[in-house]
This record gives structure tokens, sequence and C-alpha cells, in this order.
């Protein structure tokens, strides 16, 4: 009676759970999903290029070491040494033995050859994914000049980068900073150029008068800079290959700076400082008008375009602390886009217009900071005495910034850091440096 | 006899019907009327006190608490009538908000409430003023700390506003951006397989179990793959143990077999009723033709683990916001057979969908080594793939 009663009890319990079993039951493919990864560098094998001229060996093995240290100073990839390798290909042309670098666990395996003739330079390369035992992308050939041997390994990287990320690379750029040098309290600073990784240092103006934030425009051919030659801080444009320099006329003010081109490289925007109030303004470079795009009591500067050049984003002091802001690229209301504790300030929007770089100051400490473009998942990605002025690889994945040490033989450094916030390194500049701007990825 | 012992009967029962029904217990309950007396703590005091300090009238009814906490100096300090009149509020430390206090109170009233009131208001005064007057010091001493902690966090206590508009803000904002990412997970992660382990494999595996016809054939094409075969087979032994979720499966398939009709009442009874409900409803039989044994949770768990070890993920990619899935045919060997294919990718562009490809397509094939341990028995089940990979719960962490 009692189990008869239990059992009428149960019993929908029991058709109710066995209902779902036959939708379930169905068969087809096994799913299976996967949400857990490992975040670890790729490991590639770069056997050194083939020389395919007498003569050309030493740049071969340069160009390779380029094309591997660009890899592995994304921090995404890891070089296995030579010394693991069990075979080599024995030219440019024979094929892959795949089991012997699928043997010592080379995911990525990059073969080149180069060939000099006079000065010029060629070089190719591919690129095959061992585990897949196929070619990724088809070979590639590069040619120079001998004196431009680094390129061809950047471009080499570039390529390598690409087809295995899906991302297009940084390798094949350059940098404008600041080079500073002397005494703490009386430190001389100059416009200075480099590749991307320090190297083919050159200055662009001496170091006479005082010189600040450097801006690359979009081609990199011309550079924006704020001087101090006149005494008060103006505006001056300089052009990269020839080192000519002009000022730009712009709206009547005690200062003009913090300047950025526009997308199309035939406008700047920029800060005037009057009696006061700093707004920021817009003259077009070949007729010199100007427009005004903030009108408000307040600070507001530092000016930075998205990439589709629709919007501006920029700092001001409008709600009483330093804040970011967001309006139309004509002006118009600003939104408040940073809400997190502390002050925000040289914003500056990603090459690929999906995150906002900027400096943060908070609790004594100073951290440069992603966020998406409309103040949502802020990330700190650094915290130091001192870091500011970032600045965004051409690719948005990567950025500079300056940092710089207490005390009184400390000095300010150009650093570079993955967006994920790994990968923090100091480039090398041969000295104090600052105010990084990235320039494009060479034609 | 009868007659005295009719009457006892009748008298008890009657005593005892009155004191059942109450009568007899009526009187007491209403003396012990609890009088609604609330506790307020020294705290509350300070909360109460701080608010009505602008209104210098409103303290009376906190001014009798403050001579109730005049007891514990009274006794080393001074010795005087006051006191004594303040004695009998010892109780009001409990607490006598409305009724009790009333009465003490319009006599210390005159006296503390007015210095209450000034120290309240001039929060530096009171330290100074406070031990001078030697009838009242009592009085005095009390108030005097506790009007600086009070006025001190009113003040402090206007800057927030501004601070709290920004908070409010900013929470709108960021649950807004992590809502889609939550729904992709739960949707892709939790369903599919939850369903395929449980639920199906208790279903079939009793019914599946005898057949294997499948099976037998798969393990002599794999010899290789041995180590992981032999232990499954092990499984469908312990059936019972997998038997008390799947009633529904085992009674039904059990009773035409097994028990005909001998069996007890009780039996019968629960096949019956579990039969009847089960009528209403599809019947599991269908499905269950061939396919054999399901995968079980632990067996698709390892099947899992066993690619993601391999999975790398560039969580600074855009790469990292596309979820792919991919399909591909194993052999019984657990290796991949021809190539990997891509299903279905969003969330990028074209070239992030392609490097996110060829990120799963190393994993898969990285991994399989000489082929992923799967259980041989249940070939049908894993011989075709489908793998999501999904980086949503990597990204930027």
């Amino acid at each position: 009676m009692l189990t008869r009663t239990i059992a009428l009890l149960l019993a929908p319990l029991v058709a109710a759970t066995a209902l779902p079993a036959p939708a379930l039951a169905q068969g087809g493919p096994l799913q299976i999903t996967i949400s857990e990864g490992v975040i670890e560098p790729l490991p590639f094998a770069v056997p050194m290029f083939q020389a395919e001229t007498a003569g050309a060996e030493q740049v071969a093995a340069d160009i390779t070491r380029v094309v591997a240290q660009d890899l592995i100073g994304t921090g995404l990839f890891r070089e296995i040494p030579s010394t693991s390798f069990i075979s080599t290909p024995a030219s440019f042309a024979s094929p892959v033995a795949y089991p012997d670098w699928r043997a010592i666990n080379a995911q990525a395996l990059i073969t080149g050859a180069v060939a000099v003739n006079g000065d010029q330079l060629t070089v190719k390369f591919r690129l095959y994914d061992v585990f897949t035992g196929a070619e990724l992308g088809e070979g590639l050939q590069f040619t120079g000049t001998t004196g431009g041997w680094r390129r061809m390994g950047h471009k080499v990287a570039d390529a390598v980068y690409s087809r295995i990320t899906g991302e297009s690379g940084y390798f094949d750029s350059r940098v404008v900073f600041v080079s500073e040098s002397g005494p703490k309290d009386d430190r001389a600073r100059r416009l200075g150029i480099m590749d991307y990784d320090g190297e083919n240092r050159q200055f662009l103006t001496d170091s006479n008068s005082l010189v600040l934030a450097p801006r690359f425009s979009p081609g990199g051919d011309r550079v924006l800079y704020t001087s101090y030659e006149s005494g008060f801080p103006r505006i001056n444009l300089l052009d990269v290959a020839s080192v000519g320099r002009r000022q730009i006329t712009t709206v009547e003010g005690e200062m003009a700076f913090s300047p950025r081109f526009t997308k199309d490289g035939q406008s700047v925007i920029y800060s005037v400082s009057t009696g006061g109030n700093t707004d920021i303004y817009r003259t077009d470079l070949g007729s010199g008008a100007h427009s005004r795009l903030t009108s408000a009591p307040s600070i507001e500067t530092s000016p930075s375009l998205s990439p589709d050049g629709s919007r501006i984003v920029f700092e001001s002091d409008r709600s009483g602390t330093q804040q970011l802001y967001v309006m139309p690229v004509s002006g118009g209301e600003p939104q408040r886009i940073s809400f997190g504790e502390g002050r925000y300030g040289s914003p500056v929007w990603s090459p690929r217009g999906d995150l906002i770089a900027f400096t943060k100051q908070n609790a004594g400490r100073f951290h440069i900071g992603v966020m998406r473009t409309d103040g949502s998942e802020e990330r700190l990605l650094t915290s130091s005495f001192l870091d500011e002025s970032p600045t965004w690889a051409p690719n948005g994945r990567v950025l500079m910034f300056t940092r710089e040490t207490q005390g009184a033989s400390g000095g300010p450094q150009v650093h570079s850091v993955d967006i994920s916030g790994r990968n923090l390194k100091q480039v090398p500049t041969g000295g104090f440096s600052s105010d990084p701007s990235w320039g494009p990825l060479q034609q | 006899m009868s007659a005295g012992g009719y009457i006892s009967g009748i008298g008890h029962t009657g005593l005892l019907i009155w004191l059942v029904m109450g009568w007899g217990f009526d009187s007491e309950p209403l003396e012990f009327d609890v009088a609604p007396v609330s506790v307020v703590s020294g705290e509350e005091y300070a909360a109460l006190v701080a608010a009505t300090s602008p209104q210098p009238q409103t303290e009376q009814p906190p001014a009798p608490e403050s001579p109730a906490v005049e007891d514990t100096p009274p006794a080393p300090e001074a010795p005087e009538t006051p006191p004594a009149e303040a004695a009998p509020p010892p109780p009001p430390p409990e607490a006598p908000a409305d009724e009790t206090p009333p009465p003490p109170a319009p006599e210390p009233l005159p006296e503390p409430p007015a210095e209450a009131a000034e120290d309240i208001a001039p929060p530096p005064p009171p330290p100074a003023a406070a031990p001078p007057p030697s009838p009242l010091p009592d009085v005095a001493e009390r108030p005097v700390p506790r009007p600086a902690p009070r006025v001190a966090p009113t003040p402090a206590a206007p800057p927030p506003p501004d601070a709290q508009v920004a908070d409010t803000v900013r929470e709108a904002a960021t649950p807004e951006a992590e809502s889609p990412e939550v729904a992709e997970v739960e949707e892709q992660a939790t369903a599919p397989e939850e369903a395929t382990t449980e639920i199906v494999t208790e279903a079939e595996e009793p019914a599946a179990a005898p057949e294997t016809p499948p099976a037998p054939q798969v393990a002599a094409l794999a010899p290789p793959s041995a180590p992981r075969p032999p232990s499954r087979p092990a499984r469908p032994e312990p059936a019972p143990e997998t038997e008390p979720r799947t009633e529904t499966a085992v009674s039904q398939n059990a009773e035409p077999e097994p028990d005909p009709a001998p069996s007890s009442d009780t039996s019968d009874a629960v096949a019956d009723a579990l039969a009847a409900a089960l009528a209403s409803t599809p019947t599991p039989a269908a499905p269950a033709a061939n396919p054999g044994p399901p995968m079980t949770g632990a067996e698709q768990s390892a099947f899992r683990v066993a690619v993601q070890q391999c999975w790398n993920v560039d969580v600074g990619s855009e790469a990292a916001r596309v979820t792919l899935t991919v399909a591909f045919d194993l052999d019984p060997q657990g290796r991949v057979q021809g190539d990997v294919r891509r299903v279905a990718g969003q969330g990028g562009s074209d070239m992030a969908v392609e490097a996110a490809f060829q990120s799963a397509r190393r994993a898969i094939l990285r991994c399989q080594g000489d082929g992923y341990v799967l259980p041989a028995d249940k070939y049908e089940q894993w011989k075709e793939v489908e793998m999501t990979f999904d980086p949503s719960g990597m990204r930027m962490r």
C-alpha cells in the first residue's frame, strides 16, 4: 500500500525526468566545448636563412636574427634554439621534413634565403605550420638595398606575425621621441627618431630649445611637436626626410600645444590657452582656417581622433577633476567616459578603434591603462612612480610610454607593454628619452 | 459504589474538560503584558542625538538616557542626590524609550538638556568645560565625549554625495558590457554536455550493453589504443549504480524480460505506476537504436582537457574575441582523419576568424599524438566531433 502510494507520487516526477531523454539522445557528432586554453609563447624554429649568393652569409645571418628577435620581442613567440634542430633544409626549395620539426615541438617553421647583387638585397621566406604539415600562406620576396637589411628582416617578421596571429604586424615602423641629456634640473631635449626596436637612432632637431610631445603624421613623413623656441609654446611641423621645419599659424593665445594630426593629415587639432582657459581648436594646414571645437570655461586638452575620424577623445577638468570625454569631430556636447577614482589624462585612440589608452593618476601612483571607447572594461596595464604619454603600435596591440624613475639620478625611459599587460620592457634609446610617438608601418 | 463511581467520573470529567478548555488559566497572561520597549544601543542613541542636535527641544526624550549612563560614573566620583534620582533608571540602559523614562525626565531635564545642547553644538569647548562643575560633572562628562564623534561624522558626510554620483553611472556601464559574455559562456559550456552525459547515458546503457555489436568490431580494429577499452567494458557490470537514476528506462525495459507476472504486489504497483506515467510520454526506446553507449561526462572531460592543453590563446588578439566551431572525424585509434573543417566563427574580422581557426586546428592536431584516448566501444559516439572554442572566459584576465 505504502509502496503503491510512493510509486504513484514518484511517477510524475520520473516521467518528467524521462521526457527530455529522447530529445537529447539524438545522434550526430560529439559536441565538445573548449573554454579553457593555455597562454604561452608559440614555439617556432627559424634556421639561418640560406645565402644564395657569395658573400651574403653575414647579412643572411643578421636578417635571421632580426626576424627571430622581432617575434620573440612580442612575448607571443618562443624560439627553439638551432642546437635542437634534428635537420635543416638543404635549400630554400627543398621539402620540409615535418616529423623532424614536430619532434622538437616547433609549431611554426620559417625558412628563408638571401641574395645580394651589388647594392640590391633580396630576401624571400616561407612559413610552415608544422602540425598541420602545410605551408601557411605563400612564399614572399622582398627587395631593397643592403643598407636597409634590418627593414627586410622586419618585413619578414611582420608577414609571419600577421599570418599566425591574424593581425597586421608592427615591426617595420619607426618612433619619434624626445631624447634627453644633462642634469635633471637642466635637461637638453631634442627630437629623435628610431626603429620600433630602438635601432637606427637619429636626431631631428638640435638641443638649443625645449621640445615636447612629437606626433607622427598618419603617413609617417611629418612630425608635429611643441617648441619653446620663441619662449612660448608653439606648434611646429617638421618634415622627416628633409628635417625642414616651420611654425604653424594657430589661433592667437598665450600657449598652443598638444597637437595631433587629423586622419587625412591635412589638419591639426590642438589646445590653445588664453587667460587661464584652455580649449581645443582645429586648423587646416593648407588654408590656415581655424575652428573652435570646445568652449567651456574649464581646461580642455590632449585631443586624439578616432581612426575613422568621426570623434575626438580629450581630457577636461570641467567636472572638477581631470577626466576623459568624447565628442564629435566637429565639436558638440562631450560625453564623459571615465568614472573611476583618480585623474585621467593624455587619452589616445587605438588604431583598431576599439580601445582608448590613457594615463591615470591615483593614490600616488601613475598607471597606463586602456578602456573601451564607452569607458567600460577599464584595465590598468602598468603602475609606477611616473608613467605617462602612451602611444599605440600601428596594429593597436602594443603601447609605448614614458616611465620616469625617482631620485636625482632617475630619468625618463621609453617602455612598451602588450595590451594584455604582459611583456613590459624598456625600449633601448641610448639614454634618457620621453614622449614617444609610434608611426605607421612603413611602405 | 456505582453511584459514587458515576459521580466521581462525571466530576473528574467535568474538571478535565474545564481545564482542557482553558477556562481555568485565563487570568494570568494579562499581567505579562509586554510593553513595547525598544532597545536603544549606545550607537543608536548617538545617532538619535546627532539627528536631533539642531533641535534642542526634541532632545528631551534622549536626555533621560544620558542620566541613565551616569550610573557608572556616580559610584566612583561623587555620591550626590541627583545621581540617586538617576539610580532608578538603571533599567533604562535596556532602553525604555517611551514609557519609563518620561517620569524621571522632567527632573533632570532642566540641568542636563541645556548642557547637552551646548555640547553638541560646539564640540571643542565641552572637554574643557566639563570637569569644573562638581555637582554636574557626571552629566557633563558623558555628553561631552559623545557629541564630538557625532559632530565629526556629519561634516565628513557631505563629500560622499559627489563620489556617489560617479559610482552609479559607472556601474550602469560595466554590467552592460559583461552581460553578453556571461550569456555566451552559459549557453555553450553547459547545456550540450549535461544533456549528452547524464540522461542519455543512463537511459541507453542497460539497453545497449547486451547488444554491443559495434563495439567488438571497433575493439578488433583498435588494438593499439588498448589501455582504455578494457576499462570501459567493465562499466556495464556496475550497471546497478546507474539504475537508481534511470528507474524509468530500467523498469520499462525490465518488465517484459524478467518479471512477467510472478513478482510481488509492491513491484507490480511500482511498475504499473511508472509504466502508466511513461505511457503518456514519448518512450525513449526509439532513439536507442545503434549508436552504442554514449560518452560519459568523465570521458568527454578527458577529451576536452586533452585538447585544451594544446589550445594556445593569445588573449590580447582579435582572435580572442572569436568563438569558433570546427568539425573533424576521428579514426578508431582516435586520430584525426582528413582535415579539420571550420563550421562557424563569429566575433571578429575574417583575419581574426582565420587566425582563431588556425589556432584551434593546431591544438587539435598537436595534441592528438598517436590518437586521442577515447573509449573504443563507443566509437560511434565520437567518430564525428564538433568542437567549439570559446575564449571569452580567458580574454584579458
